[in-house]
């Protein structure tokens, strides 16, 4: 079937970021209250965290910051106004270098 | 709370081309001039989509065509309007150029060590935590426990401007007053690049894509080729994507890159790097009530100074004009008994005169379009669904207008479709 080969040439998002560099922080740079991420049905930061650092475990949702590629979609989408965020500390953090 | 003890005339918040540009002018007037850039070097929280307008720079940097790391000259422009696996496209190709392609990674670099041979002190790795002001005035930054003090500070700290917001300047950004764009950066050989697209030498392309490559969701995809390597990604607006979209917008790239209309440029690559960045759109509505303040000044995206011309973004050659003219206003401040808001006012004075601010007012119903679905769903299609029945011919043949009225047949109706062609004319 053609529509499947289609599929399979459509990496995963793991082995996208996988060509990423990152230098990542002891201290998450992001901090998610999960009790006002509970009120959210939309969630809208499963689908636009381009580094997909949030995913559904169960009925809640796991967050991950060492992906994370500093865009701050996921703060400003958030309709719970929930996720804290600053950029990582020093020098660490997501480190382009062919974009 | 200790102060260093070394004190500045400018300290720059950012080593993008808005801060970087500011530096450059400050330090070649002998201004003493500290860059904080949080990054492990500039450039490396930077991404872009691929192409940068030269003319302004050549004003602001000596030799910038000869010196500056330039990819390939955009010679040929594409403009495809998309639709299921077909695709209605304009090409404009040219011998001259007035942009080039280029990583913003490696330009911001460049652009930072400009600043440095004229004297600027670069610090790497270190992320202002706070401005600091006092009596209204801005003082200094803040990083971890220590403060570092200016005459000026010039905040180019980027699009997400946390520092700003703390400051109780701007509010959160609104997703609605932004884009999001997401590429891939794809490794490709550079003769293979010049054969796939009919390039020569160090000619590039840009390939601007509208319609069903975002769902429908108001944005697009793009395309450049590098020296060895090809950008591709899409942008969406920000606004419109969190109420349409239906799937992890990663695989609206990932199904970009695999359309068999654009496969089979890119299938012998492999991806170098992923990268994502917001991008101001409704930038009347998101930039800060003034750009200059006592002792502070504003540029670059944190000002919210780029430009969206509906088919190609400004923001290179925007952000460091507005670096430039930051470093000018600063300079005429000093001369005239200091950098209070009534002398840093020059900022806004020259912004106004430059192309800066009457582009972005000549655009400025763009941002507006950027939420019509029609021109991002209907009409791409209704193109498409045309051209197909004008050139796929198989017993009866169309005349346009035949065509036209079959294609928009339950899509959109005369009136609204000369509207929107008037408006587009109009904004565009």
């Amino acid at each position: 079937m053609s529509s499947e080969t289609k599929v399979r040439k459509i990496s995963r998002i793991e082995d996208i970021l996988n060509n990423d560099v990152w230098d990542v922080d002891y201290e998450p740079h992001i901090i998610v209250d999960y009790t006002k991420c509970k009120n959210c049905e939309w969630k809208p930061c499963l689908r636009l965290c381009p580094a997909e650092c949030y995913t559904m475990v169960g009925d809640e949702v796991l967050f991950s910051y060492e992906g994370c590629l500093e865009c701050g979609t996921c703060r400003i989408v958030c309709p719970e106004k929930a996720i804290k965020w600053s950029y990582p500390k020093s020098g660490r953090g997501i480190h382009f270098r062919f974009s | 709370m200790k102060d260093i003890g070394q004190r500045f005339d400018a300290i720059i918040i950012g080593a993008g081309p808005a801060g970087s540009t500011a530096a450059y002018h400050l330090a070649k007037k002998g201004y003493k001039t500290l860059i904080l850039e949080r990054g492990r070097v500039p450039g490396s929280k930077n991404m872009f989509g691929g192409r940068v307008y030269i003319e302004p720079l050549k004003e602001i940097y000596e030799d910038f065509e000869k010196k500056a790391p330039i990819h390939r000259w955009v010679k040929k422009e594409r403009i495809s309007l998309m639709y299921d696996e077909s695709a209605t496209t304009i090409e404009i190709e040219s011998t001259k150029s007035t942009s080039f392609t280029t990583y913003l990674t490696q330009l911001s670099q460049w652009m930072a060590n400009q600043a440095v041979e004229k004297g600027a002190i670069l610090l790497s790795e270190i992320r202002v935590d706070k401005l600091y002001r006092e009596n209204g005035v801005f003082k200094g930054v803040v990083v971890e426990d220590e403060r570092v003090l200016a005459d000026i500070i010039i905040d180019a700290e980027g699009i997400n401007r946390l520092l700003l917001e703390e400051a109780g300047i701007v509010e959160r950004l609104s997703p609605d007053h932004v884009a999001l764009g997401v590429k891939e950066v794809i490794k490709l050989d550079g003769k293979n690049i010049n054969q796939l697209f009919g390039l020569e030498d160090n000619d590039g392309l840009s390939w601007v894509l509208i319609g069903d490559i975002t769902k429908g969701i108001p944005g697009g995809g793009f395309i450049y080729t590098n020296r060895d390597s090809i950008s591709l990604g899409i942008v969406l607006m920000l606004g419109e994507a969190i109420k349409r979209i239906d799937r992890h917008i990663y695989l609206l790239v990932e199904e970009f890159r695999n359309h068999p209309l654009i496969n089979k440029y890119v299938r012998d690559g492999r991806i170098m790097e992923y990268s994502t960045h917001l991008i101001p759109e409704d930038v009347f509505a998101l930039r800060p009530p003034k750009l200059y303040y006592n002792g502070l000044l504003i540029a670059g995206d944190a000002a919210g100074l780029l430009l969206n011309q509906g088919y190609t973004y400004r923001g290179v050659d925007f952000a460091a004009y507005s670096g430039y003219l930051a470093a000018k206003a600063y300079d005429y401040a000093h001369n005239n008994g200091g950098p209070t808001e009534e002398n840093l006012r020059e900022y806004t004075r020259l912004l106004e005169n430059s192309f800066v601010m009457k582009m972005l007012k000549k655009f400025s119903g763009v941002s507006k379009l950027m939420k019509k679905e029609r021109l991002f769903k209907t009409y791409p299609e209704l193109i498409n669904i045309m051209a197909g029945k004008l050139m796929h011919i198989e017993y009866d043949s169309y005349k346009i207008m035949e065509a036209l009225k079959e294609a928009k047949k339950g899509r959109v109706g005369w009136i609204s479709l000369i509207k929107d062609l008037w408006e587009v004319s109009r904004k565009l």
